[in-house]
């Protein structure tokens, strides 16, 4: 009986086996593509500590769909992959989605993730067009099938200064020192070098006294905030996450501290939950960020859809930018006429979408694959909500420069 | 030699070793860009699982910091490379030399002070986090924004293995080769002098002591044969993926992704590192493919979701396995498949 189950066991294995290698090779044909469908191929991370917001970009693509066949643009259809928030995994998930058969890549939201995704698209010949990624060296290292229409690091720094002073003339009022609050991780420290390297440069009405760096995973933010408070800045300037974003903010208001305005260049101090819990307190806060324009065509088209099909959430760039990805793709295969990688690429590389709905004059790729027009946007909590206050072309609102005091809010 | 490195596999061992060896030789020919991928990951899994092993599995020593010296000879062989224009080969030199000697003071300072155990688990772990830090402020090392390999579109398509730019298929040759090589490497380590005495100083350290045996010796060369290994592992990581940041390279999750196949397959084992390694992601990809599956036949709807799936399957197996098959699947394996002679046979056999 001991034989007889221990062979049965071993052929098991073996045809175990041999079925999951059968498997694993046969190339999997689940939703093989139209001819009239531009097969795009969704690489985000869903799951893994960024997955909310791959799943956020998710809703940027699902309303791509509807609003594009409106507008008359080719119909799309996704193959999904997941990056599962680490750049191998997206290496793989670059070949496995084309191996499925896509004709265009886009994603993957994280620099890494993307780079590593970049590598696969160059060696197959397959156009990747970038929602998120701010890293400079994609679009550096000499790819040719590499499209970004989000700003790079740099590009971020730079208009993060020039919004300011569009907010500070326009106000009347400007500080003259600023204090530099800022996660000590790869995308708060390299934002806050930009923004120290840029400042001499860029004749703005202060200068830093002082740059603060924390652990985004600390619980306890007071100590940082204390250290902020006693250098008596006229303003501060925030780079942090979320979690650290509610931490810092609600330590300002138990510390009373209340300077002329605060400032941020991170994700952190406008997502819905900032706005949710700290309410009237994250008030007043202006985040200098890539965006849409809410004033363009498309941009209410997309704003429109997204509400119906997403009513208890608030528009952000994680939308919009995978919205535009998408364009950029279906304006793309529009224009070649075919689903060919080689036509998509010669078609990708003469884009010039003027209807798109990011800040600024439309989309157009130097040689190296970047959108250098593409420009950010500041926005200020106001009620719950993040309309737009710079640039003046695509302004929603007048900005309340200085903040007002934590106990003068309704 | 051939007797002492294989000398414990049964016939069908050698077979099933063989068959292996001519599997991974023959994939690039039929495989699909993305099997090749997955394969590449594995087989890079279970480099760096062997290395692990041989820590724990030989010497006793637990490190929940080894991205260390995997980040180390990264760093170095991608500087040397991206700044220099030195190829590969001297970034191993200089990568591996530095990550064995960081490896060796690492040592030095535990075992001098008698850290063992935990303790010496978290040790790995400061040096680990304490790197990441350096490397995030260290701007010739591009700091927090990431190193960068030049990468032009001619070397993408080559086979060019001195400066180790090419085609995924060199890629995976060459992660096979290290693979195979650690896996001889362990072999004839443990059936050495220092294996012997490694096992000796696991098993009993005041036994072995007591018997004559230098442990302060023997297991920081545990610890340099180790690091030695993890950054091979670093230089191969840089070249294939071309990028580098600190808050990756160095995190614990790499260091805990470079345990996962050994504790699997059976730490301490020879060739656990390889089965786990080559258990765990297929069948998290073969999990993944079922329900996209069954949601394509509409035998369960599209409401549940894929994403993530594989994460919790690894949870779950590896909760199942130290709950079931706590000594891992490849001493099970062997003894269910015969692979490997009794240790009674095989001293008879030497």
């Amino acid at each position: 009986m001991e034989r007889l189950s221990s062979r049965t066991s071993r052929r098991s294995v073996l045809a175990g086996g041999a079925a999951a290698i059968a498997t694993s090779i046969a190339p999997f044909s689940i939703g093989r593509a139209q001819a009239s469908k531009l097969k795009v191929g969704v690489l985000l991370p869903r799951s893994g500590p960024q997955a909310q917001i791959g799943i956020d970009c998710q809703r940027g693509a699902d309303v791509a769909i509807n609003v594009l066949k409106a507008k008359g643009f080719p119909e799309l259809e996704f193959v999904l992959g997941d990056t599962e928030t680490n750049p191998q995994i997206a290496r793989a998930q670059a070949e496995k989605l084309i191996d499925q058969g896509i004709h265009v890549l886009t994603g993957c939201f994280d620099s890494g993730q993307t780079l590593a995704a970049a590598q696969v698209c160059e060696q197959k010949g397959i156009p990747l067009v970038v929602n998120i990624a701010a890293v400079p060296s994609l679009t550096d290292q000499g790819y040719k099938t590499v499209f970004r229409n989000f700003p790079t690091g740099p590009m971020i720094a730079t208009d993060a200064f020039q919004l300011q002073k569009e907010l500070y003339t326009a106000a009347g009022k400007a500080p003259k020192t600023v204090v530099m609050i800022h996660a000590n991780d790869t995308f708060g420290a390299s934002q806050a070098d930009a923004a120290f390297g840029l400042l001499p440069k860029m004749d703005m009405p202060y200068t830093f006294v002082e740059r603060i760096s924390y652990d985004p995973t600390a619980r306890d933010l007071s100590a940082e905030i204390r250290k902020g408070k006693g250098t008596n800045a006229d303003a501060v300037w925030f780079i942090s996450r979320l979690n650290d974003a509610m931490a810092l903010c609600r330590e300002m208001v138990k510390q009373r501290w209340e300077p002329m305005g605060i400032l941020s260049s991170g994700p952190g101090w406008y997502e819905g939950q900032f706005l949710q819990n700290l309410g009237k307190h994250g008030d007043d806060v202006v985040s200098f960020i890539p965006w849409y324009d809410p004033n363009k065509a498309m941009s209410k088209a997309m704003t429109a859809e997204f509400t119906k099909q997403f009513p208890n959430l608030q528009l952000n760039t994680n939308h919009a930018h995978t919205f535009e990805a998408l364009l950029i793709a279906s304006d793309a295969y529009k224009r070649a006429g075919a689903t060919d990688p080689a036509k998509l690429i010669e078609a990708l590389q003469k884009t010039d979408i003027k209807d798109n709905v990011t800040v600024g004059p439309g989309v157009k790729f130097n040689e190296k694959g970047q959108n250098t027009a593409t420009r950010c946007s500041a926005i200020q909590n106001r009620g719950g909500k993040t309309p737009t206050i710079f640039p003046a072309a695509a302004a929603e609102v007048k900005p309340t420069w200085p903040m007002r005091g934590w106990d003068k809010r309704a | 030699m051939i007797d002492r490195l294989f000398g414990d596999l049964t016939r069908a061992g050698l077979a099933a070793l063989a068959a292996f060896v001519l599997l991974l030789l023959v994939l690039p020919g039929f495989a699909t860009g993305y099997i090749l991928s997955v394969t590449t990951i594995i087989l890079y899994l279970a480099f760096v699982g062997q290395a692990w092993n041989l820590m724990l599995g030989f010497a006793g020593l637990l490190s929940i910091g080894h991205a260390l010296f995997m980040g180390i000879g990264a760093y170095a062989s991608a500087y040397l490379f991206a700044r220099h224009g030195l190829p590969p080969i001297v970034g191993l030199i200089v990568g591996g030399g530095l990550a064995v000697a960081v490896g060796a003071a690492i040592s030095a300072l535990a075992f001098r002070f008698a850290i063992g155990g935990v303790y010496f688990a978290l040790l790995t772990i400061a040096f680990a986090e304490f790197t990441r830090i350096m490397v995030d402020h260290a701007r010739f090392l591009g700091g927090t924004e990431g190193l960068f390999l030049p990468v032009s579109a001619e070397s993408r398509q080559g086979f060019d293995l001195f400066h180790l730019r090419g085609r995924p298929e060199m890629f995976y040759y060459v992660i096979m080769l290290l693979c195979l090589g650690a896996h001889a490497l362990c072999r004839w380590l443990l059936t050495s002098r220092a294996g012997y005495y490694w096992r000796a100083v696991r098993d009993n350290p005041q036994a072995a002591e007591a018997l004559g045996v230098n442990i302060f010796r023997y297991r920081m060369y545990a610890v340099m044969v180790s690091s030695g290994m993890a950054a091979t592992a670093g230089v191969f990581y840089a070249f294939f993926y071309n990028n580098l940041f600190p808050e990756q390279i160095f995190s614990v999750e790499r260091s805990i992704e470079m345990t996962l196949a050994p504790i699997v397959g059976g730490v301490g084992t020879l060739f656990g590192p390889i089965f786990g390694a080559f258990v765990l992601t297929p069948l998290g990809e073969v999990l993944t493919w079922a329900i996209e599956w069954l949601q394509h036949e509409e035998i369960i709807g599209k409401q549940v979701k894929v994403d993530g799936v594989k994460l919790l399957f690894w949870g779950i197996a590896v909760a199942a396995i130290v709950l079931l098959q706590p000594r891992g699947l490849w001493p099970w394996a062997c003894k269910r498949l015969g692979l490997i002679r009794a240790p009674e046979d095989r001293e008879e056999g030497r």
